[in-house]
């Protein structure tokens, strides 16, 4: 511990000491690149999410003060972000000269090859490489951005975890605790497995009742109408219950136990009949969360535990405008079934989602080079500390060291260095290249157990029959 | 009619105002809360004034940028609507043409279309189609207000051909004996009758216009975006922020309400005459 | 008198705009769907497939479903609106104090954009954050909760509808009334006529030009209702609220599935024109018997 620690403030003292050296070296390197594409202008894509506001409102700034290239910047809804790239690349029109790659869409983007490959494009044009930007600095985030051949296809932007918050508040109450041990025998503490979670959660929506109080004992992202709800089951729960790869079997691409998959296993529909159980232990807006209704219930004091996208965390914990849970945040690895610790450690399981987002230049643009040139821009050690400060992101290793994150470190119970330390045990999405037509046909399924009209075992085992349907339509399956 | 009690009326006036009004009276609610006063307070009554998320709205450079496009491209449309459906239903009025009730109802189908689907091969013509070296119509001001055309003229022309249909042809027939022309005829006796019921197309058309989403989020991107478009980025991973969304909402009221009083001059006037009757 | 050529011209205008904007992409989308066509199947290509897209729709639950539920809420939806909108209309035909303030007001819900009618109603009615299922459980006990029970949530979007768009109706009704004659009224009042019989026999038939264009044009955007119900229940809970201009925007936008998207809105395209022309047809025909 004592010895990381120390090794950790050398990196750091000599990455400042780099960096404030090559500073001016740099701001010649920009100019001197950018020369032969002045006036232009690059357009780029992507979702409205505080980190893109940063980099269109800072750092895109920056750099066209630096190389006179103009960028447009659009940020945008979610649906409408993929609609847009993937229309444009579809028909090859050149609008965008980058785009937003979300962590689960970028298999389906090199699937059809729209990419351009960012490491070949450096080597092949040397002229262009910056000398501060170095693939191998971002963290094993950048894993999920590299092909088959283990080059990158995008720059990473924004990373979080989907992890496990608590009110530490409450936790610690000593009458609190002492009811809660009065009641489970144990002392409360945050969940380790589902069980206790399950506890836990039944605890504080009693506490809530009978205290009056607006408090249940859990989020769920449940909304019945929109993917979130899908979400949070393949992401977060089954995975936990040791169901991985949204329960398909990723060598024939089968969904039921009778040809190999897992989506409507034993494992699987526990995970979801525990899941859809804690419906009864969430605020009554649940049925409609989305992931930032969620964020926004645990923001509003309304549930003691929950699973929250890591962007959400740092605001929860630090922003009094937005949070009154501020610095009564905990943060916690999500609790799992026994024996699913064991599988991740022998390398074949994960247990919540690394989620995330990097820019990616389409074959179809015009300005490749200009667009390179922000890429690396974007992917250099400089701009990664406010950036993370700003918008909770972490991409780059060089990130962690910085006092200033460090700082936040604190306020937000630990949330930077569980990312740094446990960030190993979580994945980004499976290499599907037919995700969001897997999701979009299954999802209902889903949306029909949280509603109940559907048992979860019906639920699930629909879903496996109708995912094999589809898959085989699309033709991945042969059947 | 014969004269009834004013209580009726009354009581009918206040339930339904406050019918109508409260969604917007919530959305103005929410608009003066910061968003940690959002949950858990149903009330319905303000609790002060808080203008942070109004300054935030209309600090937002692109935001004003926004709601000027959308100004233009529904002010635009609706004056070219106006003037084809015009044109358009006055030829179907007046003039004998062949195959004119097969044409008039495929005017009409246009409207009918499922949106979604095609916004591909508009996607498609304004991206590839339509391109003369640099310039294409994607996000264009005149790409989106040629394209408003489309869900908008049908809608206008059926509107205009009732009101058309009623204006006695007596009346231009009488004007063109005496010498005047068909533009003078279209200018000085049609235009002044139909004027009231241009005006309520006019405002509808205005509202159509204003109000698009769907056809705006696809097919602009930076130059052209409207201010709708831009109420759909306040929904984000990181908390829809339903505070600036409300204000703005209330934002885009104050213009079309600028333009609905502009207008209802001549719509109450239309309500009042009704002189003409064939 | 007049030549055919000069109404062409008046026309040409018109029929350029809507043949590039209107037609060219409705030949793209007839085309299309007779292929299979989604960017990210193994074959990401066009794959000709004959009538299969039509043939796989007539077995498709979830859209026929879908065709159901719009029907239903199309039905419900146009019908309120004309009651009320009727019955609006006619009180502004009275004098009372107010009305110029009254007319302003109930015109305000057209001014409100779809999205943010979706945003303001989603705002009233999210447990926890809204004014309805806090007061409807304390003062009726009634358990409101807009992503659990369907019933709700269709009755939602209903009635989130009618606000919406009963001030259009009671616009162009009141355009319609107020252009009407006063003599045959009056003549029928002394002849005993019955405020029924007025109603059924002079008034109906004499509103129905403008009747038929509002409801046809209500009939035609209920039909193709997105962006509120998409901000509102997002289609759900389940798909109980997906009606078809939704269903169609989740095949073509998040699952990509062009081919089949396109069949499936030439289809609902073709039911929709059925519909308005057996309206139309029902309701039309019986005019020269009546007058």
């Amino acid at each position: 511990m004592k010895r990381r620690d120390l090794l950790s403030v050398a990196a750091a003292a000599a990455l400042l000491s780099t960096t404030s050296f090559s500073a001016f070296a740099d701001d010649a390197f920009w100019a001197k690149a950018a020369e032969p594409y002045q006036g232009v202008t690059i357009r780029g894509v992507s979702e409205s999410t505080p980190s893109s506001n940063w980099a269109k409102d800072v750092i895109a700034k920056e750099f066209t003060e630096k190389t006179g290239i103009e960028i447009q910047f659009e940020t945008t809804s979610w649906d409408q972000m993929y609609d847009k790239a993937i229309k444009d690349m579809e028909a090859g029109s050149g609008i965008y000269d980058f785009v937003y790659i979300e962590q689960d869409i970028i298999y389906s983007y090199l699937s059809r090859d729209f990419l351009v490959n960012i490491t070949q494009a450096l080597k092949d044009n040397p002229d262009l490489a910056a000398p501060n930007f170095d693939t191998s600095a971002f963290t094993t985030f950048a894993d999920y951005f590299k092909g088959k051949d283990g080059d990158l296809y995008g720059v990473p932007m924004e990373a979080f975890l989907k992890t496990y918050l608590y009110r530490t508040d409450l936790f610690s109450d000593p009458d609190i605790k002492a009811q809660f041990k009065e009641k489970y025998g144990r002392d409360l503490a945050p969940a380790t497995d589902h069980q206790q979670y399950r506890e836990i959660a039944e605890f504080f929506t009693e506490y809530g009742q009978e205290n009056d109080l607006q408090l249940w004992g859990t989020t769920v992202q449940a909304s019945s109408g929109h993917p979130a709800s899908f979400y949070e089951f393949v992401e977060t729960i089954a995975p936990t219950f040791g169901v991985y790869n949204w329960g398909l079997n990723t060598e024939n691409w089968a969904a039921t136990v009778e040809n190999g998959g897992t989506m409507n296993s034993d494992k699987a529909k526990a995970a979801l009949s525990w899941w859809i159980g804690n419906l009864q232990y969430a605020p009554p807006e649940s049925t409609s969360s989305t992931w930032d209704e969620v964020a926004a219930s645990f923001s509003a004091g309304r549930a003691a535990q929950a699973f929250v996208y890591g962007e959400n965390t740092a605001w929860i914990a630090t922003d009094e405008n937005k949070s009154t849970v501020v610095g009564n945040v905990g943060v916690a690895l999500p609790p799992v079934e026994p024996g699913v610790m064991e599988e991740i450690e022998a390398g074949e399981g994960y247990i919540g989602y690394y989620d995330g987002g990097a820019f990616g230049i389409p074959h179809s643009s015009k300005n490749k080079e200009a667009a390179l040139l922000f890429l690396q821009y974007v992917g250099q050690p400089e701009v990664q500390v406010d950036w993370a400060v700003n918008a909770a992101r972490v991409t780059h290793t060089a990130t962690y060291e910085d006092p200033r994150i460090q700082e936040q470190d604190e306020k937000t119970s630990g949330y930077y260095s569980l990312m740094r330390d446990e960030g190993k045990l979580f994945a980004g999405a499976p290499d599907f290249p037919f995700h969001g037509q897997l999701r979009e046909a299954i999802a209902p399924f889903f949306y029909d157990a949280i509603t109940g009209k559907l048992t979860p075992e019906e639920a699930l085992d629909q879903a496996a029959a109708r995912a094999e349907e589809e898959l085989t339509r699309l033709g991945y399956r042969k059947s | 009619m014969k004269k009834k009690g004013i209580l009726l009326p009354i009581l009918i006036w206040c339930g339904m105002t406050v019918l109508t009004l409260l969604p917007i009276w919530w959305l103005f609610v929410v608009s003066m809360r910061t968003r940690v006063q959002l949950f858990g307070r149903p009330s319905l009554m303000l609790d002060g004034f808080y203008w942070g998320n109004y300054v935030e709205v209309l600090q937002n450079e692109e935001f004003r940028y926004y709601l000027w496009n959308s100004i233009v491209v529904a002010s635009s449309n609706c004056l070219i609507v106006t003037v084809l459906a015009l044109l358009a239903t006055f030829a179907l009025s007046r003039y004998k043409l062949a195959a004119e009730d097969s044409l008039f109802f495929w005017l009409i189908t246009n409207r009918m279309a499922p949106a979604a689907v095609f916004l591909l091969p508009l996607f498609l013509l304004y991206t590839q189609v339509f391109r003369f070296g640099d310039y294409q119509l994607f996000d264009t001001r005149i790409g989106l207000i040629l394209l408003y055309c489309v869900f908008n003229l049908p809608f206008a022309i059926w509107l205009m051909k009732g009101i058309m249909d009623g204006i006695p042809k007596e009346l231009d027939e009488a004007a063109m004996i005496d010498g005047a022309s068909t533009f003078e005829v279209l200018t000085k006796v049609i235009l002044p009758l139909a004027k009231p019921g241009l005006a309520v197309t006019a405002i509808l058309t205005w509202m159509f216009a204003w109000n698009e989403y769907l056809f705006a989020a696809t097919l602009t991107s930076v130059e052209a975006r409207t201010i709708t478009t831009g109420l759909a980025e306040f929904v984000t991973v990181t908390g829809t922020n339903w505070g600036e969304l409300a204000a703005l909402s209330m934002l885009t009221l104050a213009p079309a309400l600028v333009f609905l009083g502009f207008v209802q001059r001549h719509i109450v006037a239309g309500l009042t005459f009704g002189a003409v009757k064939e | 008198m007049r030549s055919p050529v000069t109404g062409w011209l008046f026309l040409a205008p018109t029929i350029a705009v809507l043949g590039i904007f209107g037609l060219l992409p409705f030949f793209y989308v007839a085309f299309v769907g007779f292929f299979d066509w989604n960017p990210f199947a193994a074959n990401p290509g066009l794959v000709y497939a004959g009538v299969n897209n039509y043939r796989r729709l007539v077995f498709d639950d979830q859209f026929l479903r879908s065709i159901g539920l719009t029907l239903q809420f199309t039905f419900w939806v146009v019908l309120s609106e004309l009651v009320i909108g009727y019955l609006l209309a006619q009180l502004f035909m009275r004098d009372f104090p107010l009305k110029g303030l009254f007319r302003t007001i109930h015109t305000l819900p057209l001014l409100v954009a779809p999205i943010a009618v979706g945003a303001a109603w989603r705002l009233l009615t999210v447990p926890g954050l809204g004014p309805v299922p806090f007061y409807l459980d304390r003062w009726f006990g009634i358990d409101f909760r807009l992503g659990s029970f369907e019933n709700q949530a269709f009755l939602t979007t209903v009635i989130m509808d009618i606000w919406h768009w009963t001030p259009l109706v009671t616009l162009t009704l009141l355009a319609g009334l107020s252009a009407m004659p006063k003599e045959p009224f009056e003549s029928a009042q002394v002849d005993g006529a019955n405020r029924w019989q007025i109603f059924w026999h002079i008034m109906l038939p004499m509103l129905k030009p403008v009747l038929l264009t509002t409801v046809f044009i209500r009939l035609m955007d209920a039909l193709r209702t997105v962006d509120e119900v998409w901000m509102l229940t997002g289609g759900g809970p389940g798909t109980a609220t997906r009606y078809i201009g939704l269903h169609i925007w989740r095949v073509v936008f998040p699952q990509t599935d062009y081919g089949y998207g396109a069949a499936m809105s030439l289809l609902t395209l073709y039911l929709t024109i059925m519909l308005c022309w057996f309206l139309y047809v029902a309701l039309v025909a019986r005019k020269p018997r009546a007058s």
